[in-house]
């Protein structure tokens, strides 16, 4: 147990380093970039006493590095910022789109592995036959397909063609979601007021962006679990387990899938960092409130203090979510040692 | 693990029962836009679409009648103006209320004007332009003492949102409202006839028929505006029905599927906004006016309008568009479009030739104005280039950033768009080669005669004299050509064939309650 703590402290504190390198290289590149997000938020009519006013307000006006010194303090601090266009804190800003795509990560993770293992179990099982050939093709044709396409096309196809479901937003049109937004999570909300019918609105709307993320990323996981069960079924173990009499189900999923399941789960945290920049296009063609579009939007505006923000609360989650791998990769092999 | 699959399809199913009920309500519209709602706060938007949001939860002293240019009685029931046109004094309606329940009275409106003064904000030239002070006369008169006789002023109380009065107790007096959460009570006040109910940015804005309003009261009581990414993605909704309505912005080929669409109901109307062509004549080539000339001449506006849009806009021969008092087609006589033969005279007056071609940078912005900003931009380059005396090279920028550069004078030419203020050929003249209106659309044109001729048509009620000041300053523009126009654009509206009551005029103001669904 105090091993665990001390690496988890340990992995906490090397991830100061890696998002102040992150920040820094977003601080310089957003000032450096032209456009100026007083002008932006003023417009063209705006006098120029009052754009420099703004500016001096913003500390715009102060040097490069003043402004990077300043910026650092504020976040030592917890502060955020707030928002240049709208002035409201930044944290206030994330925190009402983080929801969205906490819960659009989630769901495309549960399709991605949903899929992306069990069909790699077939294929290990089934290798050079006709149901390997067709799964690892359906991995490499998902894993080239440009996520925002496949996201037009099941639009089209399921939204539009046989209307079987909804093709923007997080709930229907005529839903009001501030009557059971709690969480912002959409799925746990309904459930805790007990509307079942809003419970299955938000998941009808959820189908299409989730299997969007999860589909397209579920072609790594296929090759992968193939891969791993390949290795595992010529193992000793698993002869020894077939010898005994036990059901070949048993030894697949039982044993087999077990040992298997460990590199994938080091994948997962490898891949999280890419489920989050799918779901900024998958936020954008479903029209999804997430952080995604907030990025989006925030970035044509030039809303620094929310950029960075954006960029800090993806760098934590990654983090976070590669710890907890690494804890559960620990936990589920004995042989591992933090 | 087949108890489960079982158990799973058994849940799906209850959950596709159960949400095929709905909450829909007759009495509920749903409104698609790819728009976005900016500050909460009529003293600092200078958005359409909020303005628009404005124009229904909020009400002027003066307001026109649905899809028409006819100013009437507002929150005022009637005015006066004293005989230099100077003095506006308005007499307010009686018993009035904001959904707050704060009583409406004259010293709201004063409140709001010295706010708007105060604050500073993008639209406030709409008012420090014009009001010296406000004067509270009586709690039920008001009177407006303007900086000069403006002939024009009660287009501005009735369509311009930063002299629609606010609730004194709601609004902060120094600083700008955002969102409404920063409001005391948490939700925008107004005296429109709809109150804003719901507001979260980019996904919802949610109005309710205000109880409280004086006209009459909504047939649609509850509106629900929902923000698309994208028109496509909003074009899909519409046709599946998961929107009753879809206004702005729609792609040209969208435009023109959903029109053979016999589900769906079209509404074309004239729109008074316009697409032109500007030239920064103050630090660039453009200086010289030849090349402006020139440039201008070999613009072929039916192509554009047919190539990029579709032949979904018209072609616009004057900055002063179509259905507008006065409004005249100076550039179509002469030197009308693509005359390359008028241009290479002017280019070869001013030194240029096949070897030595006049090159200058194109500028467009990418998502602004829409999708079809980089087809115009190529368009318009090929008909420049029509003589080899001319070389353009095609560059964007993002609007902050095309913003920012038009006002550091860094693009010669560049195209911009305009939604009129109030309704008069002033905002459309003035705004542009105006001294003042030049240097904010970084044209940077200046003319003590033209800014004369301005005064004197701000000035001047007699419709006739107006009318020649008029006719002058679109002549002197084929002239001068601070900027040239291209298009005047058609506004379409898209509805499920119940819905009826869309009627937005010239003015540009979409009254929702003026919307209804039609019985079968």
């Amino acid at each position: 147990m105090r091993r665990v703590l001390n690496y988890l402290i340990g992995r906490l504190l090397l991830t100061v380093p890696m998002i102040f390198i992150l920040l820094s290289l977003v601080f310089v590149v957003l000032r450096v970039m032209p456009g100026d997000p007083v002008s932006a938020m003023l417009g063209g009519h705006a006098p120029d006493s009052v754009i420099e006013k703004k500016k001096l307000e913003l500390g715009l006006n102060k040097p490069l590095g003043a402004q990077y010194v300043d910026y650092l303090g504020q976040l030592a601090r917890g502060d955020l910022g707030k928002s240049m266009i709208f002035e409201e804190p930044v944290w206030t800003s994330i925190s009402a789109k983080l929801p969205a795509t906490l819960e659009l990560t989630f769901f495309g993770l549960a399709v991605c592995l949903g899929l992306g293992v069990p069909l790699g179990v077939r294929a290990a099982r089934n290798r050079r036959n006709g149901h390997d050939f067709g799964i690892r093709l359906y991995a490499n044709v998902v894993y080239c397909i440009p996520v925002f396409w496949l996201g037009l096309m099941l639009q089209m196809i399921f939204g539009v063609f046989l209307g079987v479901f909804p093709i923007a937003g997080r709930t229907g049109s005529r839903v009001i979601s501030s009557e059971f937004d709690t969480t912002g999570l959409y799925v746990i909300d309904t459930i805790i007021h007990g509307d079942i019918g809003a419970l299955g609105d938000v998941l009808f709307h959820l189908a299409l962006p989730a299997l969007t993320l999860g589909i397209t990323l579920s072609g790594v996981f296929v090759r992968l679990t193939r891969a791993n069960m390949l290795d595992t079924l010529k193992a000793d173990y698993v002869l020894a387990s077939r010898a005994r009499g036990i059901s070949e189900n048993k030894v697949v999923y039982g044993h087999a899938l077990k040992n298997a399941l460990i590199p994938i789960v080091t994948m997962l945290g490898l891949q999280f960092s890419a489920l989050l920049a799918g779901a900024i296009l998958t936020e954008t063609t479903f029209s999804w409130p997430g952080m995604g579009r907030l990025l989006l939007e925030r970035i044509y505006l030039r809303d620094y203090p929310v950029i960075q923000g954006v960029i800090v609360v993806y760098a934590l989650l990654v983090t976070l979510v590669s710890l907890a791998v690494d804890l559960v990769y620990a936990a589920i092999d004995p042989r591992v040692e933090l | 693990m087949k108890r489960i699959f079982t158990a799973l399809m058994v849940l799906a199913l209850a959950l596709v029962v159960s949400s095929c009920g709905g909450k829909g309500s007759s009495g509920t519209i749903v409104y698609g836009t790819t728009d976005k709602v900016s500050d909460m706060d009529t003293a600092n938007a200078y958005d359409f679409h909020t303005w628009e949001i404005f124009q229904n939860i909020n009400k002027g002293l003066l307001t026109y009648t649905p899809g028409t240019t006819e100013v009437i009685p507002g929150l005022a029931e009637s005015y006066t103006v004293n005989d230099k046109g100077d003095e506006y004094t308005f007499k307010l309606r009686k018993g009035l209320k904001f959904t707050s329940g704060k009583e409406f009275n004259a010293d709201a409106v004063k409140w709001t004007i010295d706010r708007a003064i105060a604050l500073k904000g993008d639209p406030s030239w709409l008012i420090t332009d014009y009001v010296r002070e406000v004067q509270v006369v009586d709690p039920l008169t008001v009177k407006f003492v303007l900086k000069g006789p403006t002939a024009y002023f009660p287009t501005m109380v009735a369509g311009c949102p930063p002299y629609f009065p606010l609730d004194p107790s709601v609004y902060p007096v120094d600083k700008v409202v955002k969102n409404p959460s920063e409001l005391k009570g948490g939700a925008l006040v107004g005296l429109g006839p709809y109150k804003c109910t719901s507001f979260k940015r980019d996904e919802e804005v949610v109005l309710e028929a205000n109880p409280n309003f004086y006209g009459d009261k909504p047939k649609i009581k509850k509106v629900i505006i929902r923000y698309f990414a994208d028109a496509t993605t909003m074009r899909l909704a519409l046709e599946k029905g998961e929107i009753d309505l879809a206004f702005k912005s729609m792609n040209p080929s969208d435009i023109n599927d959903l029109s053979k669409n016999d589900k769906l109901n079209t509404f074309k109307m004239p729109g008074p906004f316009i697409r032109y062509l500007t030239f920064n004549c103050d630090v660039s080539v453009f200086k010289d006016k030849r090349l402006r000339q020139a440039v201008s001449a070999l613009l072929d506006r039916k192509e554009i309008n047919e190539k990029v849009f579709l032949g979904q806009n018209e072609p616009l021969y004057s900055m002063v568009p179509q259905g507008m008092i006065y409004a005249q087609q100076n550039f179509k006589d002469e030197p009308g479009d693509a005359n390359v033969a008028y241009a290479e005279k002017l280019l070869k007056a001013a030194g240029y030739s096949a070897k030595k071609p006049l090159a200058f940078d194109l500028w467009y912005t990418p998502s602004h104005y829409g999708d079809t900003e980089v087809n115009m931009a190529e368009v318009v380059k090929a008909e420049i280039e029509k003589t080899p005396l001319v070389k353009v090279t095609i560059k964007s920028a993002e609007w902050a950033t095309y913003k920012d550069q038009w006002r550091n004078k860094q693009m010669a030419c560049f195209f911009l768009g305009w939604y009129p203020d109030y309704i008069d050929p002033d905002n459309y003249t003035a705004a542009f080669a105006g001294t003042n209106g030049a240097i904010g659309n970084g044209i940077y044109f200046s003319s003590k005669m033209w800014d004369d001729l301005f005064t004197k048509e701000q000035t001047v009620s007699d419709p006739k004299v107006r009318e020649e000041l008029f006719a002058k300053v679109q002549k002197m523009w084929v002239d001068e050509v601070p900027t040239s126009p291209i298009f005047q654009g058609n506004l379409y509206v898209f509805t499920k064939k119940n819905v009826q009551g869309v009627n937005i005029g010239p003015t540009l103001i979409f009254n929702y309650d003026q919307l209804h669904f039609e019985k079968k």
